[in-house]
């Protein structure tokens, strides 16, 4: 705990917390229980790595740390050499559509699709970089034509669906590569990215007679995971957010059809015919427990997803393939705000701006003002504590006893849309 | 036309446009409307008559408008009707190939293909449906802002066919809620015939801020009226049963003459049931048949099936050959044929507006006419002919209401209405828009100042959100997001959610298990109450409002009631024209010989009964208040006897009360006792009455709500009071000697 914090990532992890978001490194850092979550999400990694497959559902209430868990997935996912995409859901991106919002999902994850050397997205044209370094480096060993190798290693893609025509831009990425045509090159990464919008512009780029399109995008995922495999890495992690929005689309069918493909690929990880993919989706119990407008209302999901009855009164299954977050408890906040002080002066604890009492009187403040949503949601009080070691780092000689007296915590009133609302209303704590 | 100020302004590829089409000159309403809309900065109201070239008053600057703005951008045109949208695409088209501007008409009949391709690069003309907008804010809730972004006007065609009504209220909910996601304001054009009030259209268009009116006032087009009537002789009575086919004369006659005067044209026949629909349209067709002509006469109603539908449908659009649909009153708006020759209206026609709405319909092109052909079938006189017969109601209704509109009257529009129907449909696509909403912000998207819904209070609010929740219309997640429920999922994800209007509701009246036909009921019943139907009189036994259906039984004896069901609400200036044609000598000169004829016979009745002073006729088991006012006034009365414990209901002639063994006195005592009483709470009014189920989601309304929304339309309380304050009490006759008895 001694060991010094860099202060690229000490300023990283200030700031996002600050604004109230999750921030994308360093979250070991600040990461507090939940140790038997992460170690099955640490087995799916593995997994994953080892060439199996893996799906999971991490559900928990609004603020109680999907993201941040996610987050923490992604990064061990990256440590352990995996290709790592995510992408939140919203009515725009989804998994199955028919107006270019699944289009739109896969190139969101494509865009962001990250390695260790590349943690903050667009890590794609590496990858496919990679593939064709290792292609030539092994046809240089073996003394024959680099064109030959990767034909025979783009066979496996080939028994695929969409195969041919994956294997086919990769071909033509190798042929841009080898003819410095870098117009090609960029149109095959383009392909990939799920950039094209029609067959036409596709056909004549690149000579392929299909696109990565509504209907297609599980596929897509399923090649690239084979391909990243075969470039050389451990295998493709898909990170899933926001699926309440699924939930709250309005069109029934549309809601289905989502569920539909979320259906194919439990199926095919459970029975493990999908190789190197693991996938974890994020979202409220809502999502997944309403019979009518959530995941239970598929009835084939709703039986596989049946939680381990004998998982209750204290006991735990962290086995199957819905993991529950629960809220943080008491202790893994006092224990999270000693970590921020620790990150905030740098991990020199003599840099402390804040005495342990400090912390204590802090928590008791806090669920005083804001009572159930001091533990639902951890994302103001995290937000008013570092502005309160903020000033305190600014103001030197100030009495935190004083300033905590006068602290203002909001609750949290995330997912607000655009639409004002005019304060001290009586609906706006409507119930029905 | 080049000394015109305003052809000048003009963009130069419009001006050289209209030169090549050969125009001489601008007319009045474009030369006052151009300089209005060209900046492009405020809200205007056209009005003048069809054919006026008020359209291009509205098209040619807002384009030049649009030819001016350095980036591409959008002009929204709003039609009540496809085949409008269909005629209006012709028209622009031709211009704006000249201007490269492209022209995009969106609704029902539209090819997805069309649709995706505005969505991709949403620039140029937008002909749209109010409902095709409604579903499209509905399944394309987040792209509405990318859309709808580059918004320079918003056109509004026929404005005055919206005013007042569920359509209307659909209408300026939707713009507020494209103006809400734009985040600001898109001058909006109507387009409106004559308007009668100028201050409700403006109010209507945009409710918070002046409105720039071009009005031009034009003698209009020729109009032509004719009213036919027809004498269904007397038969035996006992020669047919309710349930038997009657071979009535007068409505073979008519269909001949119809026949004769409609076919080769395309025109509109209003009967005023289905009932009625179905046997014009067979009538009709046999003619044709016996003619060796193609079918020419298309039913459309709303209890047809698809297939009939969609062939009656199809038969109006095409263009080869002539074709006339028959159809209910109610559905009128569901009527999609373009321009028709002549109007028929055969009964007494709902209301002036409905009947000037219908006859807009006509003489759309230049030089033709508009021509309304009216019908009216009276029984002859016998000695057992009813007080409708004899006062001979049906003509001298039709002849009050066409003389009001050769007046250029009609009924003002109903804009104080609640609206809690369309309150539940906008509600239910604002959460389908944006995916969810909390209570809150639905309440200020929809009922904030100036917003459509304004004057629904909180609490009433949270009443309607609690009984859509009990009904699975709504549920709550526990974010507080309001979201569909069960119920509100079906709903909300049917095609026929996007329209706010119900296509043409009728009763089954039903007597023990046999169905003895359809009705079409604009009044509200309570049991107890006696109708008249198929010649019979009938005693309301229960209403069932899901399966709309009526259980009535034989009525013993008496003289059968006034009410018949009849569609559409009378005003009170109908009634009392009709009170004046009565008294009136002389001849009106629209009507055909036997119409006049009608009429005399009314007069001679008017006069034995003394109608012109007599308030209360007494009719043995019951009285008539004889009120010549309208039927919310009617009803409003009856609803304030009914709270003292009588059995009212309000008819033609005015009030009917039964009697019940009450003395004469009594009920005079129970008159004078409410007129001089304040008036009790709506709740306890209505707390008997059924079937107030008016609009398309009223029965998704807590019992209180639905009370609010229906007096809002139907009652008129403060008339109802003011009339019983006037009434003499004592000008009741009831000397022996009274010629009115023996006639009764």
């Amino acid at each position: 705990m001694n060991a010094p914090i860099r202060p690229k990532d000490r300023d990283a992890i200030i700031q996002s917390l600050r604004a109230g978001v999750v921030p994308r490194r360093g979250q070991h850092l600040i990461q507090v229980g939940r140790s038997h979550e992460v170690e099955a999400l640490v087995a799916d990694i593995d997994r994953v790595a080892d060439g199996g497959s893996s799906f999971r559902f991490v559900i928990g209430e609004y603020g109680a740390g999907k993201t941040f868990f996610l987050n923490l997935v992604r990064t061990i996912a990256m440590e352990r050499k995996l290709v790592v995409a995510n992408a939140d859901l919203n009515p725009d991106r989804r998994l199955q559509a028919s107006g270019g919002q699944a289009r739109s999902l896969y190139a969101e994850l494509m865009r962001n699709l990250a390695t260790r050397t590349k943690p903050y997205g667009g890590a794609l044209p590496g990858a496919v970089e990679k593939f064709v370094a290792t292609a030539k480096s092994e046809a240089e060993k073996q003394g024959v034509a680099t064109e030959q190798i990767i034909h025979s290693r783009l066979e496996e893609l080939t028994e695929l669906v969409h195969g041919y025509d994956f294997a086919d831009v990769i071909s033509a990425y190798c042929r841009g590569a080898e003819e410095g045509n870098e117009q090609l090159k960029s149109d095959a990464i383009r392909w990939l990215r799920g950039e094209f919008a029609t067959r036409t512009d596709a056909r004549a780029a690149l000579g392929v007679r299909t696109i990565v399109d509504d209907a297609s995008v599980y596929d897509q995922l399923k090649l690239m995971a084979r391909f990243v495999r075969l470039a050389g890495y451990a295998g493709l992690f898909v990170c899933l957010d926001e699926l309440v929005n699924i939930y709250k689309l309005a069109n029934s069918q549309a809601r289905s059809g989502n569920y539909e493909q979320i259906l194919r690929m439990l199926n095919d990880s459970l029975q493990g015919t999908s190789v190197g993919l693991g996938f974890v989706l994020g979202g409220t119990p809502e999502f997944l427990m309403d019979t009518r407008r959530g995941v239970y209302s598929y009835a084939a999901l709703q039986s596989r997803l049946a939680e381990n009855t004998f998982a209750a009164g204290g006991l735990v299954d962290y086995s199957g393939p819905v993991l529950r977050l629960s809220s943080l408890a008491l202790e893994d906040f006092y224990l999270l705000l000693r970590k921020i002080r620790h990150v905030y002066a740098g991990g020199a604890p003599d840099r402390y701006l804040l005495p342990d009492s400090a912390i204590t009187c802090f928590m008791e403040h806090c669920a005083k003002r804001l009572g159930d949503h001091f533990f639902r949601t951890p994302r103001t009080t995290i937000t008013s504590f570092i502005n309160l070691l903020a000033i305190l780092e600014q103001n030197p000689g100030t009495d935190w006893a004083m300033l905590i007296g006068g602290l203002e915590v909001q609750p949290d009133e995330g997912g607000k849309g655009d639409l004002a609302i005019e304060p001290e209303d009586e609906l706006a704590s409507f119930r029905l | 036309m080049s000394d015109s100020q305003a052809f000048l302004q003009l963009d130069h590829r419009i001006q050289r446009y209209l030169w090549s089409e050969s125009w001489e000159a601008l007319r009045e309403v474009q030369e006052l409307a151009i300089p209005l809309i060209l900046p492009g900065d405020r809200d205007v109201i056209i009005a003048a008559s069809t054919a006026s070239g008020k359209t291009e008053a509205a098209f040619l600057p807002a384009l030049t408008h649009m030819l001016r703005q350095r980036e591409e951008s959008l002009i929204v045109y709003i039609s009540p009707l496809k085949a409008l949208i269909n005629d209006q695409f012709a028209r622009l088209q031709r211009l704006c190939e000249n201007l490269e501007i492209p022209v995009w008409p969106w609704h029902g009949d539209i090819g997805a293909a069309s649709k995706h391709k505005f969505a991709q690069n949403p620039q140029g003309v937008l002909l749209i449906t109010p409902e095709s907008l409604e579903a499209t804010l509905c399944n394309r809730g987040t792209s509405i802002a990318a859309m709808f972004k580059r918004t320079t006007f918003i056109i509004i065609d026929e404005l005055h066919s919206f005013i007042g009504s569920e359509r209307g209220k659909q209408l300026q909910s939707l713009l507020h809620r494209i103006e809400t996601v734009l985040g600001r304001d898109v001058p909006r054009i109507g387009l409106s015939a004559t308007l009668g009030d100028i201050a409700l259209a403006t109010k209507f268009l945009r409710p918070d801020r002046p409105v720039a009116i071009v009005d031009v006032p034009s003698a209009g087009g020729e109009l032509r009226v004719l009213v036919k009537g027809f004498e269904e002789p007397i038969v035996d009575r006992a020669m047919h049963t309710e349930d038997g086919p009657r071979a009535e004369q007068a409505p073979l006659a008519i269909s001949r003459h119809l026949f004769k005067a409609l076919r080769g044209s395309n025109n509109l026949v209003f009967p005023n049931s289905r009932r009625e629909v179905e046997r014009y349209t067979h009538l009709l067709n046999i003619l044709c048949d016996e003619d060796r002509r193609p079918k020419e006469f298309w039913p459309h109603h709303g209890n047809l099936s698809n297939e009939i539908r969609n062939e009656t449908e199809t038969a109006l659009k095409q263009h080869e050959h002539p074709a006339t649909a028959v159809c209910t009153s109610t559905l009128e708006l569901g009527i999609d044929i373009g321009a028709v020759r002549s109007v028929v209206q055969i009964g007494t026609p709902p209301s002036v507006a409905s009947l000037r709405q219908r006859l807009g319909r006509s003489g759309r092109r230049e030089g033709e006419p508009s021509i309304l052909r009216g019908y009216v079938i009276e029984d002859a006189l016998d000695e057992k002919s009813g007080l409708a017969s004899q006062l001979r109601l049906d003509t001298v209704q039709m002849a009050a209401v066409v003389s009001l509109l050769l007046e250029h009257w009609w009924e003002p529009p109903a804009v104080h209405g609640a609206h809690y129907s369309t309150f539940i449909q906008q509600l239910l696509s604002a959460i389908a828009q944006y995916g969810g909403l909390k209570a809150a912000q639905a309440f200020q998207l929809l009922c904030a100042t100036y917003a459509p819904f304004e004057g629904v209070p909180k609490h009433d609010f949270a009443e309607l959100l609690r009984t859509l929740g009990k009904e699975e219309v709504l549920t709550q997640d526990h974010s507080g997001l309001l979201l569909h429920g069960r119920i509100g999922d079906k709903i909300v994800n049917h095609y026929s959610f996007y329209a706010a209007f119900v296509s043409d509701e009728e009763f089954r009246i039903v007597t023990s298990g046999k169905t003895l036909g359809t009705l079409p009921v604009s009044q509200m019943l309570t049991p107890k109450q006696r109708i008249l139907f198929g010649g019979r009189t009938w005693i309301v036994e229960e209403i069932d409002e899901a399966h709309k259906t009526i259980h009535v039984a034989p009525a013993q004896g008496g003289a059968p009631p006034l009410f018949n069901g009849g569609a559409g609400r009378v005003h009170t200036c109908v009634r009392q024209r009709m009170r004046e044609l009565y008294m009136a000598r002389g001849v009106v000169p629209f009507l055909d010989t036997t119409a006049q004829r009608f009429l005399e016979e009314g007069r001679e009745a008017f006069k034995c009964l003394a109608l012109q002073d007599q308030v209360v006729l007494d009719q043995g088991s019951q009285m008539i208040l004889v009120t010549w006012r309208g039927d919310s006034a009617n009803e409003a009365i009856a609803c304030l006897l009914m709270a003292r414990g009588l059995h009212a209901s309000a008819g033609r002639l005015g009030v009917e009360v039964q009697r019940s063994g009450r003395s004469h006195g009594e009920i005079e005592s129970i008159l004078a006792d409410v007129a001089s009483s304040p008036v009790p709470p709506l709740d306890e009014l209505l707390a008997r009455a059924s079937n107030l189920v008016r609009q398309k989601w009223d029965s998704l309304l807590s019992p209180h709500l639905l009370h609010e929304t229906y007096a809002s339309l139907n009652l008129d309380l403060d008339e109802a009071k003011n009339w019983l304050a006037s009434i003499p009490m004592l000008a009741v006759s009831r000397q022996a000697d009274d010629p009115a008895k023996d006639l009764l």
